[in-house]
């Protein structure tokens, strides 16, 4: 709840009420007391000046409220703030919202392993010529299967990392508030609700797209840069490209959507993380089990995960692992996008300001 | 087992910090038998005592014992113990009953046996009509009266409160109060802790001060009053003509100074408060003025303790 | 020591035991209490019953027969299926070639590379060019490689393959009387020009007569394993008569390479008896390998073997997945990380510590707490799952006593792990309350993928890992059950039958090289056991330690 305190200063809508002693100034009061009760001085020669003093017993204060009506900042401003606090959070603690340093440590490790294929066209490039930047180039460089493979393939990223990622970022979100009754911090102040679920729902997003969908961009910029690949390459590869950005900014928003909408039912950022795994891990492989057994893919469609990986082959362009159509896939998605957010626009609808 | 030699709380020389902040500081204590106040403002040291005592906190240095044993080594002693905790979280799904019972039970009690003694309790702190109520229902002072009836299920020799009182209503307070002064007339070894010094007034007469983890004082309030009698005190005296009272005690000896405190008000300082009260009399004889009261301000809690710590910081 | 003169022992022992029944009472009620319990327990009852549907429904829906060997497809679609042919010797890949189509003859053929014309009435083959006829023969439909002549479409306006192109076997109406085609074949009088750089060939068929043809179902589950029990006795029989090819006629020409039978060996297994199969035991008897010869006992029935196979898959995949890798990982991560943490963070750790009981003794029940709930779910579920699997399984008696025994083995084996995970959260919750959960949940992400590994194969990393060691204890309770899934095993991949056992059960992980399950289990379960009692005994010692503010 700490960290949440250092809101108040970014939401100054209204000055706090200042209060006037009617009344000698507090200073001199302190000091009457003070000598009273050491029983400073001999006694004789400053007892008038003490004895004075009559209000000492006690000051009224007279409450001045003074509104500020000053030009409230237009509703971007505001909501700008709240997602700079969350996003800012991460690089520095101080002032913004308070990641966990293991959250951060998590964040910085699954990053730069999502840098991995650079480093490697990297590696080509330096001992061009040869059999082995050729494979260095096969195996990392930018074709359909590894654009594919940086968003949604790869198997200890795309089933370990963003989901741990999208745990540990979005677990705390909202069920911390809920926690702590944090949300009165924001819901004091001439913030809506949908304003206050609507920010820190970008703010995940961005925290995650910058793992995801950034290192992706990386990734096919260095190729191009490392190579020196012309017009004609990048004509070949953009639309490539630009299906695996969509694949991978689609991952991002389903898995915030059902991240922020469990963060939203619990009070524990610890069960929205655990329910999360527990949804990408246990959907996907009862699916698995499932093909194995009864040799049907249609089970997969309850697993955002594969939902995701046949939309995305199918926006790169690479054949479906999948049988069923992408249809289902596709509606798959919406569902749980729809789900997630009504369940979370109806959680923080409801939610007490009080501490629950 | 029990054996009367050893006191039922002892610390030798016992102190506790926590990396650079001290809690305790070299504290030798030994206590047994009646209620005692342990009082202090807040991070005095309190409740770093009292968890020493509980076997909480191991002492950086010293030593603890409670009825001859080490806390931090054995829970043995815990079977005479009971210890009402700070903490405000309790079982709110739990009904006053079964919080009491299951708690009971922890002490080997049947489950017969601990229901039983369990309405017993409850009965004796004054919450027999909601036991089977939710403790999430309950006010703040039931809550608080709940904590002690699970800390006396056991009719322990020691009782141990941290802040019992804290947060409670007038009424509360009163019936918490009563029910610690009941314990302490059953021959218990209670220790009660407070901030608010008129609430130990009102329960008991021997005390113990800690300030910034040090013990400032131990015995009985009003003997440890005499031993502040060389404190500088005030006697506030109400007469119609104050600077003329004010000639006749200055030249006294025991006095050093008067105050005018208003009108009709002359405050008398002195170091020694017995010496300054035996002259008092006489003083306002010879004057022969009209003296409408004569009060100790700082003859109570507050004040000694005000004294006690402006000495000591 | 006591008034009411009770001995020492009975009063120590009854008083631990009424604690321990407190603690681990008010363990089970507060978890009790927890929305997040049931809910977390729903979803988990809801995953294994929608499991057990598809079960129901793939019980209800019976078993389509497999064609294991593929000889019941008709892949050049001339009405013959495959196995048909190869008994007649006619070509299954060549629409031109099948039973009574008799001999082709051929009378010339243009020279790879060269551009020439050619007429004359002809059956053409493998023709790429353009055909001026004069007639064209439409009653041939059907057939790879054979032009349907009344459904052929309008070229595209251009020269062959540099304008436009056509499909492999496909052809395209130029004109009138004009067709382009590749690699086509066709019955026409007229004049062919070949297209350079292809080739083309022309004659006549001779000796056609009329076969019947056969359904494709006579060539599904036509050859039964035939097993002896014996295996020092002349085992497999090759129903179908494809490896033996008793009455076939003679392979005029040799078969091309990629032909379906360019390799095949009457005596793979080298034993000297032709359409054999070897079964190999060891001195106690077991089957440890079987080597059939080509085409012996390659399309068993279903009824017999695969049914089986499922079974066994559904309730091993079931039981590693379902119960090992989502139950058995995810509920100690939801109920076991708070069990002292969460104690300590609510300060009410205070009241249980104020009695006079061990720490150790607290964490000790506290975990027997958590089990009772947890490890009670997965029982009643394994004892639901093991009712209706025992009664609707494939076999002959009502109730399969073993899947019941099996379905307790496994929910053992989780309970295993239940109590491990537990251990290790609960111990890193007390560790650091600050990142012990965040440990935990990489932990958690950590023992789910050993546990992909292991089920993928993988025997030496995932060692170090819980769900390994639950899983391997699952692989010797099912061979401890059932001693013959070892067999199907290896029957399965000798004839090369589709079998989900395969998929959830790997034989060289399941004994630990002792070849003995009992030994392997025991491993197993010991290894399990010391994990959750080293947690324990730390998390214990870290607790005792621990300062409570």
């Amino acid at each position: 709840m700490l960290d949440e305190d250092a809101n108040v200063d970014e939401f100054s809508g209204q000055e706090p009420p200042t209060s006037v002693p009617i009344s000698q100034p507090e200073s001199e009061l302190g000091q009457t007391r003070m000598e009273v009760a050491y029983g400073a001085g001999d006694g004789d020669d400053d007892a008038k000046a003490i004895v004075a003093r009559k209000a000492s017993m006690g000051v009224l204060y007279e409450q001045i409220y003074r509104p500020w009506d000053g030009e409230l900042g237009p509703r971007w401003v505001r909501n700008y703030a709240i997602f700079r606090h969350h996003v800012y959070g991460i690089f520095s603690g101080k002032g913004h919202r308070h990641y966990n340093p293991f959250v951060r440590l998590s964040i910085l490790i699954i990053f730069l392993t999502s840098l991995t294929p650079i480093a490697m066209i990297f590696l080509s490039v330096t001992i061009s010529g040869g059999e082995g930047s050729d494979w260095l180039n096969r195996m990392w460089g930018v074709n359909r299967y590894n654009l594919w493979g940086q968003v949604l393939g790869y198997f200890p990223r795309n089933l370990c990392m963003w989901p741990l990622l999208t745990a540990l970022v979005v677990g705390g979100m909202i069920s911390d508030d809920r926690k702590n009754g944090t949300s009165a911090i924001y819901f004091s102040r001439p913030v809506t609700r949908t304003d206050y679920t609507a920010m820190k729902y970008l703010s995940s997003a961005v925290v995650l797209g910058f793992v995801i969908v950034f290192s992706y961009m990386l990734y096919y910029t260095s190729a191009i840069v490392f190579n020196g690949e012309g017009w004609a390459y990048l004509i070949d590869t953009l639309p490539i490209f630009l299906g695996g950005l969509l694949a991978g900014i689609l991952l991002v928003i389903t898995y915030t959507s059902i991240g922020m909408a469990l963060s939203s039912v619990s009070q524990s950022r610890f069960f929205a993380a655990i329910g999360f795994l527990a949804i990408i891990f246990g959907t996907k492989v009862v699916a698995l089990m499932i093909e194995l057994i009864f040799d049907t893919t249609i089970f997969y469609i309850l697993s955002p995960y594969d939902s995701l990986a046949h939309v995305g082959q199918w926006l790169v362009g690479i054949p479906a692992n999948y049988e069923h159509s992408l249809a289902l896939s596709i509606i798959s998605i919406i569902i749980y996008n729809a789900a997630s957010i009504g369940l979370l626009l109806t959680r923080v609808r409801s939610l007490e300001v009080t501490r629950e | 087992m029990s054996t009367k030699a050893t006191p039922a709380v002892l610390l030798e020389k016992c102190s506790k910090w926590y990396g650079q902040v001290i809690g305790i500081n070299d504290i030798s204590l030994a206590i047994d038998g009646g209620v005692t106040g342990i009082l202090g403002p807040n991070g005095a040291g309190k409740s770093t005592l009292f968890k020493l005592l509980m076997g909480r906190l191991k002492p950086s240095s010293g030593n603890v014992r409670l009825f001859g044993v080490d806390p931090w080594v054995s829970t043995s002693p815990y079977r005479r113990v009971g210890y009402v905790a700070e903490t405000e979280k309790l079982y709110d799904w739990m009904t006053g009953h079964d919080f009491v019972s299951t708690l009971a039970r922890l002490h080997g009690m049947t489950r017969e046996e601990a229901s039983e003694r369990a309405s017993h309790v409850l009965d004796f702190v004054g919450l027999g009509d909601v036991e089977n109520k939710e403790i999430g229902k309950y006010s703040k002072g039931m809550r608080q009266r709940i904590k002690i009836a699970h800390a006396l299920v056991h009719d322990p020799d020691l009782i141990i409160l941290d802040e019992p009182l804290h947060g409670c209503d007038p009424i509360a307070r009163t019936s918490i109060m009563s029910v610690i002064r009941d314990l302490g007339s059953q021959g218990k070894t209670v220790l009660v802790s407070s901030h608010i010094l008129d609430e130990i007034e009102r329960i008991t007469e021997q005390i113990v001060i800690l300030h910034n983890g040090r013990l400032l004082a131990l015995g009985n309030l009003h003997a440890i009053r005499d031993l502040l009698d060389k404190h500088p005190h005030r006697i506030l005296i109400r007469t119609e003509n104050p600077r003329k009272l004010a000639e006749y005690f200055v030249t006294e000896d025991p006095v050093y100074g008067v105050r005018f405190a208003g009108e009709e008000a002359l405050e008398v300082l002195t170091n020694d408060l017995s010496a300054a009260h035996n002259v008092l009399p006489r003083v306002i004889v010879d004057s022969g003025l009209k003296v409408t009261s004569i009060e100790n301000p700082d003859d109570n809690l507050e004040a000694l303790l005000r004294y006690l710590v402006g000495g000591a910081s | 020591m006591d008034k009411q003169g009770r001995g020492l022992a009975e009063t120590v022992w009854t008083r631990l035991d009424r604690k321990a029944g407190a603690i681990t009472e008010l363990t089970i009620r507060q978890l009790r209490h927890r929305l997040s319990t049931w809910v977390v327990l729903a979803v988990g009852t809801l995953l294994l019953m929608s499991l057990l549907a598809m079960f129901i429904a793939g019980v209800r829906g019976g078993w389509e027969p497999i064609d294991n060997d593929g000889d019941s497809h008709d892949w050049d679609q001339d009405g013959y299926p495959a196995g048909q042919e190869f008994k007649y010797g006619s070509d299954p890949y060549d629409g031109f070639s099948f039973p009574g189509s008799g001999f082709f003859v051929q009378e010339g053929s243009f020279e790879w590379g060269s551009v020439g014309l050619y007429s004359g009435n002809h059956t053409w083959r493998y023709a790429t060019g353009i055909f001026t006829y004069t007639w064209l023969d439409d009653s041939q439909i059907g057939g790879e490689e054979i032009i349907e002549v009344g459904s052929l479409k309008s070229c595209p306006e251009g020269e062959l393959f540099e304008d436009f192109w056509i499909d492999w076997g496909d052809g395209c109406r130029m004109d009138v009387n004009r067709i382009a085609v590749h690699e086509a074949s066709f019955v026409g009088n007229g004049t062919f020009r070949v297209q350079e750089g292809f080739y083309a060939e022309w004659g006549h068929f001779e000796d056609t007569f009329y076969v019947e043809p056969e359904p494709a179902s006579n060539y599904i589950d036509e050859d039964d394993i035939d097993w002896t029990g014996d295996p020092n006795g002349i085992n497999g029989f090759d129903d179908d008569g494809d490896c033996l090819r008793i009455g076939w006629p003679e392979d005029t020409e040799p078969d091309f390479w990629w032909g379906w039978d360019a390799r095949h060996q009457p005596d793979r297994n080298g034993n000297g008896i032709p359409c054999d199969v070897a079964w190999i035991s060891d001195s106690s008897g077991n089957i440890i390998q079987i080597n059939p010869d080509d085409n012996v006992d390659e399309d068993p029935s279903e009824e017999s073997l695969a049914y089986e196979d499922a079974h066994r898959a559904f309730i091993i995949g079931t039981g590693k997945i379902a119960f090992v890798m989502i139950l058995g990982i995810f509920l100690p991560l939801f109920l076991s990380l708070g069990l002292v943490r969460d104690e300590t963070e609510n300060g009410t750790l205070h009241y249980l510590l104020s009695k006079p009981i061990h720490r150790g003794e607290f964490i000790t029940y506290r975990i027997l707490g958590y089990l009772i709930i947890s490890g009670g779910f997965v029982l009643i579920m394994s004892l639901l799952m093991g009712l209706v699997t025992a009664s609707l399984g494939p076999g002959d008696s009502i109730f399969r006593l073993n899947d019941m025994i099996l379905w307790f083995g496994i929910a053992f084996a989780t309970i295993l792990a239940l109590a491990a995970y537990g251990a290790i959260f609960n111990t890193l919750g007390l560790l650091s309350s600050r990142y012990g959960v965040y440990i935990a949940l990489v932990i958690g992400v950590y023992e789910f993928v050993m546990a992909v590994l292991t089920l993928g194969g993988a025997t030496l990393i995932p060692v170090l890992s819980v769900s390994h060691w639950t899983l391997q204890l699952i692989d010797s309770i099912v061979l401890i059950v059932w001693p013959n899934t070892i067999e199907m095993h290896l029957i399965a991949t000798a004839f090369d039958l589709p079998s989900g056992i395969r998929a959830f059960w790997n034989p060289p992980v399941h004994t630990l090289g002792t070849d003995n399950p009992f030994i392997s289990g025991l491993i197993s379960v010991v290894v399990l056991l010391l994990i959750t009692t080293m947690m324990i005994l730390f998390g214990q010692a870290q607790f005792k330690r621990r300062e409570i503010m």
